[in-house]
C-alpha cells in the first residue's frame, strides 16, 4: 500500500455529498427567489407571457401611493397586537399551571390542541360559535342585550375578531414554551429566594423573569415572524375587507398578484415585508444570543 | 499484535500545538503508558493512532506500514474510551459482539455466542448480558467496554482514561484486574491516564507527556528514582516531591552541599560528588521524597527546626506540611503520631538519597540511587 | 407581611380565574364544533346541548361534494413531502451535526430562512415557473414545494439529536470495523427514531394545515383539505352541522397525531431551540 500524503478527495468532500440532495431542493427555492426580485423591476402579468423591463417604476409607485403605507400600518397593528396578547396570555396561563398537580397535568395536554388546529379550519370553528344564528357567542351576548354581533363583518370589530382567532389557535405556542422553560428552571436560586424571604412578585421579577428571557425571546422570534406576515386567518375571514381594513402586505401583494394579475406590483410589497422580518430576527435572534449565553 | 511506531507526530489546533513532535515505538505486547497532567495531549495522541484525528506533521506506523489518513475502520485497533462510548440501544452482549457482526471482522454465530461468552466470564459480567447499557453501574458498563475491545484481535489495543469515572476502590480493584489480564493475555496496549499510581503498576513502560511534549520514557523504576526532569518528579509519588534549592561548597578539598534550611553542610556520596563536581554547577536543586526526610519532636544533632502547617491523613500514614525558615517542607509520619497544628518539629534531611537537578534547567543531573542500581542505564 | 401574604392570596386567585376562562375559550370551541356535527339541520337554532345526536352530516360531507377527494390529496400531498423531506433532510442534518467545514453556518441558516420568508414570496416565483414546466396544479409540484414547510424543521431539530450523541459512540463504532454506513442506520437511525418520528409527524401537521400553496398552486384537479374546507364557509351555507363535520375530520388527525408526540413537541416546534 501507498503512503497517503492526504486524506482521499471521497473522504474530504463528504459532508457536501451528504448534504447534496438538499441542496439540490433548496437551489429550487433559491432560483425563484432571485428571479422574484428581476420581476418587480418588470411589468410582468399573469394574463400574458410577454412582459418588459420597466425600471424602478413599480417601487416608486409603491413608495409614493397611500395603500402601502395602509398595509404597513395594518401589517404592524396586526403583529403588534396578536403577539403581545399571545405572549402576555401565554405566559400567565403558564405560570397558573406550573404545578404538580393532575389538574394541572391534564390541562397541560388539553389546552395545546387549538395549535395543532389548520388556521382556515379555526376560522371555520369561530364561524360556527359567532354565527348569528346558531352560534353560541350569538347566543350569550343576547343575554346582555346585544344583538347580531357583527364581528369580523364590520370594520371597527374587525380587527379584534380576527387576532381573537389568532390568538386561539397560537397561544398555546407560548405556553408550551413557557412551561418547558419554567421547567427546567435551576431549583437551588429558588430555596435561596425562599430562605431570603423575597415576595412572590419580588422572585418573579428578579430571577424567574430573567431565567426565562432565552425562552421567551424564541417564542417571541417565532410568533411575530408569523403575525407579520399572516395570510391565512385573514383570508378566510375577510379576505383583506370589510374594505381594506384588513388589507395587510400578504394580502394585498396577493391581490395585486393574482386578483390584478400584476406580479410586477406584488412583489415590491413582499420584499419590504421580507426586509421587515429579516431585520426583526436579526435583532431578536441576537437578543437571544446574549441571553442564552448570559445565564 | 503489531509493531507500532510514532515519528515526530505534530498536532495542532489553530494556533496552539496540542502535539509537538513526539516519537516513542511500542514494541510487541508491550503495555506502554502515556502519563501527564490533564491538557497534556495524551488523548490527542491516542486518537492519532486510532484514526480519530489526522496528525498535522509526522507518521504513525503498523509493523512498518504508514497509517496516515486510513480511516480508523481500516485500521484494526480496539479502543476504550473515557466515557465508555457502549452503544446505549444494544445489550451488554451486543454490544461486546459488535465487533463480530461487522463486514471486516464477520464470524459465525456460534463463535460469537462463545467468544463473548468467554469475555464475559472473564470480566464477570454473566449476569448482565441482557441488560442495557443504562441498566447497569458505572464499573460494569468500564467492564463491558473493556470486553468489547478484548474480544478482539487488533493490532493495538488503545484505552483512554479507562478507570477514571470510578470510585477510588473500584478503580484499585480494576487496575489489579487489568494487570492480571495484560499477562495471561499478552497484548500490545497504549494505555492513557493522567493518575501516576496506575501508571507506574501497569506499565512496562511509561511516557511522561507535558504540554504536548514528551519529557521522558522508561520503566516505572526510572520514572521514579531518575526522573528527567522536576516535573516528572513531581508528578510521580503520594506526596509531592520536596524540591530544595542548594548550594554547593568545596570543604577540606570534598564537595559538600548547604541546604538554606540549615547552615549545615551535608556530606555528599561519593559518585555524587563526582558528578557535581563535573557539571561546574555551585547552585542545584534536591528532590527530596517524604521517605528522605527525618522527623524528631525534640531537638538533636543537625536537625532543622519547624511547625507543623497542615496533617492530612492518608490511611496508615498521615502526610505532613512543615513550615520553616527556609520553605515548606511535606514528609510522612505514622497515623500513630498526632501532632497538634503549630507544635514544634524538628527535622532531618538525607540528601544521599536526594535527586539532583540543574536549577535553571530543571533537569536530571545525578542520583545515588543510580550507583546503587546496577549499571544505572539511562 | 400579613398584607403582602394577602396581595399574594389575591394574585393567585386571579391567575385561576383567568386560567377557568382561557380553558373555556381555548377548549369550547372544540366542543361546540362536535356539538353541531352531531345535530339534524332542525334541531341547530332551537336547541342547545340537549337534542337527539344524528349522523347526517357525516353521511353528507362523506357522500357528497369532494371533500374526500380533498382528504386524500391532502394526505397524498402531506405524506409524500414528509417522505421527501426525511429522505433529504436526515442525512443532511447529520452532516451540520458532524462535520466541520466552510460555510457549515451559512447553509444551515439560508435553509432555516425558508421557514421565515414570506410564503408568497416564495409562491409567485414559483407560481410561473411551475406554469411553465407544467407542475402547477400536478401533486409533484405539490410535493415538491410542500417538502420546504418540513425541510428547516427536520433539519434543525434532527442535528439537535444528532448532536446529543456522544461521538465516541460513532468512533467506537468504527472502530470495531462498521462502515459509515452500516453506523447510520444501526448505531443512529435507532437512537434519533423518537425525535425523526416527532419530527417528521410534526412536518406532517404543519403540510397538512398550510394554506397558501394549496391555494395558488393548485385547485382545478387537486385540492387541499383546508381550501376545500374554505369553500364551506364561503358559501354561505346554512348546513352548519356539514361545516363541523368538515372541521372535525380536519383537526381529529392532527389531535392523534399530537398526543403521540408530546415529549418532543417544544423541541420540534422551537426548531430545537428550547429543548424540553
Amino acid at each position: 500500500m501507498k503512503e497517503l500524503t492526504k486524506k482521499p478527495l471521497l473522504v474530504r468532500i463528504r459532508p457536501w455529498l451528504i448534504l447534496l440532495p438538499t441542496l439540490v431542493v433548496t437551489l429550487g427555492i433559491l432560483y425563484p427567489f432571485a428571479t422574484a426580485i428581476y420581476y418587480s423591476f418588470t411589468d410582468y402579468s399573469l394574463k400574458s407571457t410577454a412582459y418588459e423591463f420597466v425600471g424602478i417604476k413599480n417601487w416608486v409607485e409603491m413608495f409614493t401611493g397611500k395603500e402601502f403605507w395602509h398595509s404597513l400600518g395594518v401589517t404592524l397593528k396586526y403583529a403588534v397586537l396578536a403577539t403581545a396578547l399571545e405572549m402576555i396570555l401565554g405566559m400567565v396561563i403558564a405560570l397558573t399551571l406550573n404545578t404538580e398537580k393532575r389538574w394541572a397535568g391534564i390541562l397541560k395536554v388539553i389546552l395545546i390542541f387549538p395549535l395543532m388546529v389548520a388556521p382556515v379550519i379555526a376560522v371555520l370553528l369561530w364561524s360556527l360559535m359567532t354565527n348569528t344564528s346558531i352560534g353560541i357567542l350569538e347566543k350569550f351576548l343576547n343575554l346582555f342585550g346585544v344583538y347580531a354581533f357583527p364581528w369580523w363583518a364590520a370594520s371597527s370589530t374587525a380587527l379584534f375578531s380576527v387576532v381573537m382567532i389568532d390568538v386561539w389557535v397560537n397561544t398555546p405556542f407560548v405556553l408550551l414554551l413557557v412551561l418547558a422553560g419554567l421547567q427546567g428552571l435551576p431549583k437551588s436560586p429558588y430555596e435561596a429566594a425562599r430562605i431570603d424571604g423575597g415576595s412572590a412578585w419580588f422572585t418573579f421579577k428578579t430571577l424567574t423573569l430573567p431565567l426565562l428571557k432565552p425562552v421567551l425571546l424564541i417564542a417571541l422570534i417565532f410568533r411575530i415572524v408569523s403575525t407579520v406576515q399572516e395570510f391565512s386567518i385573514i383570508y378566510a375571514t375577510t379576505k383583506g375587507g370589510p374594505g381594506d381594513t384588513l388589507m395587510n402586505l400578504s394580502l394585498s401583494a396577493y391581490m395585486d398578484g393574482y386578483t390584478y394579475s400584476s406580479i410586477g406590483r406584488a412583489i415590491p410589497q413582499i420584499l419590504v415585508l421580507w426586509i421587515l422580518i429579516n431585520v426583526i430576527t436579526k435583532k431578536l435572534v441576537g437578543a437571544w444570543l446574549k441571553a442564552k449565553s448570559a445565564n | 499484535m503489531a509493531k507500532v511506531t510514532v515519528e515526530n507526530l505534530t498536532k495542532k489546533y489553530g494556533k496552539t500545538t496540542a502535539v509537538r513532535n513526539i516519537s516513542f515505538d511500542l514494541e510487541d505486547n508491550e503495555f506502554f503508558v502515556l502519563f501527564g497532567p490533564a491538557g497534556a495531549g495524551k488523548t490527542t495522541i491516542l486518537n492519532m493512532i486510532a484514526g480519530i484525528g489526522d496528525p498535522d506533521e509526522g507518521r504513525i506506523c503498523f509493523d512498518g506500514q504508514s497509517m496516515n489518513f486510513i480511516e480508523s475502520s481500516k485500521r484494526n485497533v480496539a479502543m476504550v474510551f473515557e466515557n465508555y462510548a457502549l452503544y446505549p440501544h444494544l445489550t451488554i452482549y451486543e454490544n461486546i459482539a459488535s465487533s463480530m457482526r461487522t463486514k471486516a471482522h464477520r464470524e459465525p454465530e456460534e463463535v460469537i455466542d462463545r467468544e463473548v461468552k468467554r469475555i464475559a466470564s472473564l470480566l464477570r459480567l454473566e449476569g448482565l448480558l441482557d441488560r442495557k447499557p443504562s441498566q447497569v453501574s458505572n464499573g460494569q458498563k468500564q467492564r463491558a467496554a473493556l470486553g468489547r475491545a478484548m474480544v478482539r484481535k487488533p493490532n493495538i489495543f488503545l484505552m483512554d482514561e479507562p478507570l477514571a469515572h470510578l470510585d477510588a476502590k473500584l478503580r484499585n480493584a480494576m487496575r489489579k484486574e487489568l494487570k492480571a489480564m495484560q499477562d495471561k493475555l499478552q497484548t500490545t496496549t497504549l494505555y492513557v491516564t493522567h493518575d501516576y499510581a496506575e501508571a507506574m503498576s501497569l506499565g512496562d513502560r511509561i511516557a511522561v507527556i507535558h504540554q504536548g511534549e514528551i519529557c521522558q520514557i522508561g520503566t516505572a523504576e526510572e520514572v521514579y528514582n531518575m526522573p528527567a526532569t522536576e516535573f516528572v518528579a513531581r508528578m510521580f509519588g503520594d506526596s509531592e516531591i520536596n524540591i530544595l534549592q542548594g548550594v554547593l561548597r568545596r570543604e577540606d578539598s570534598t564537595l559538600k552541599l548547604v541546604l538554606p534550611l540549615s547552615n549545615r553542610s551535608y556530606e555528599l556520596p561519593r559518585h555524587t560528588a563526582e558528578v557535581l563536581e563535573a557539571s561546574g554547577r555551585k547552585q542545584v536543586d534536591v528532590g527530596l521524597r517524604s521517605s528522605a526526610v527525618r522527623y524528631s519532636w525534640r531537638p538533636e544533632e543537625g536537625y532543622v527546626k519547624g511547625t507543623v502547617y497542615t496533617m492530612e491523613p492518608l490511611g496508615n500514614k498521615v502526610e505532613l506540611t512543615v513550615k520553616t525558615e527556609g520553605g515548606a517542607v511535606r514528609l510522612m509520619v505514622p497515623v500513630t503520631e498526632t501532632p497538634d497544628v503549630d507544635e514544634t518539629i524538628y527535622l532531618a534531611f538525607d540528601v544521599s538519597g536526594g535527586i539532583y537537578f540543574d536549577s535553571d534547567s530543571k533537569e536530571y543531573i545525578v542520583c545515588q540511587k543510580e550507583t546503587a542500581g546496577k549499571e544505572g542505564k539511562r | 407581611m400579613e398584607q403582602k401574604k394577602r396581595g399574594e392570596k389575591a394574585l393567585m386567585l386571579a391567575g385561576k380565574v383567568l386560567l377557568v376562562f382561557y380553558t373555556l375559550f381555548a377548549v369550547f370551541p372544540l366542543i361546540w364544533m362536535i356539538i353541531i356535527a352531531f345535530k339534524g339541520d332542525s334541531q341547530m337554532y332551537d336547541t342547545l346541548f340537549i337534542f337527539h345526536p344524528t349522523l347526517a352530516n357525516f353521511k353528507n360531507v362523506l357522500t357528497k361534494g369532494s371533500y374526500v377527494k380533498a382528504f386524500v390529496s391532502n394526505l397524498i400531498i402531506s405524506g409524500g413531502a414528509v417522505l421527501v423531506s426525511v429522505l433529504v433532510g436526515v442525512p443532511a442534518a447529520y452532516a451540520l451535526a458532524r462535520y466541520e467545514f466552510k460555510h457549515k453556518e451559512g447553509v444551515a441558516f439560508t435553509i432555516l430562512s425558508f421557514k421565515f420568508a414570506p410564503e408568497i414570496l416564495i409562491i409567485i416565483p414559483v407560481f410561473t415557473i411551475f406554469q411553465k414546466l407544467k407542475l402547477y396544479d400536478t401533486y409533484f409540484g405539490m410535493i415538491w414545494i410542500y417538502q420546504f414547510i418540513g425541510l428547516p424543521l427536520l433539519i434543525w431539530v434532527l442535528r439537535g439529536y444528532f448532536e446529543d450523541i456522544p461521538v465516541e459512540m460513532e468512533r467506537a463504532a468504527e472502530l470495531d470495523g462498521y462502515s459509515k454506513r452500516e453506523i447510520f442506520f444501526k448505531m443512529l437511525i435507532p437512537l434519533i427514531r423518537p425525535g425523526l418520528v416527532a419530527a417528521a409527524l410534526l412536518s406532517f401537521i404543519f403540510c397538512w394545515n398550510n394554506f397558501t400553496f394549496g391555494l395558488m398552486l393548485c385547485g382545478f384537479k387537486i385540492q387541499t383539505i383546508t381550501v376545500s374546507a374554505l369553500t364551506y364557509i364561503s358559501t354561505s351555507t346554512i348546513h352548519y352541522g356539514q361545516m363541523a363535520v368538515v372541521s372535525v375530520i380536519a383537526i381529529i388527525p392532527e389531535i392523534i397525531m399530537c398526543l403521540c408526540i408530546q415529549k418532543h413537541l417544544v423541541r420540534g416546534l422551537s426548531f430545537g431551540a428550547v429543548k424540553g
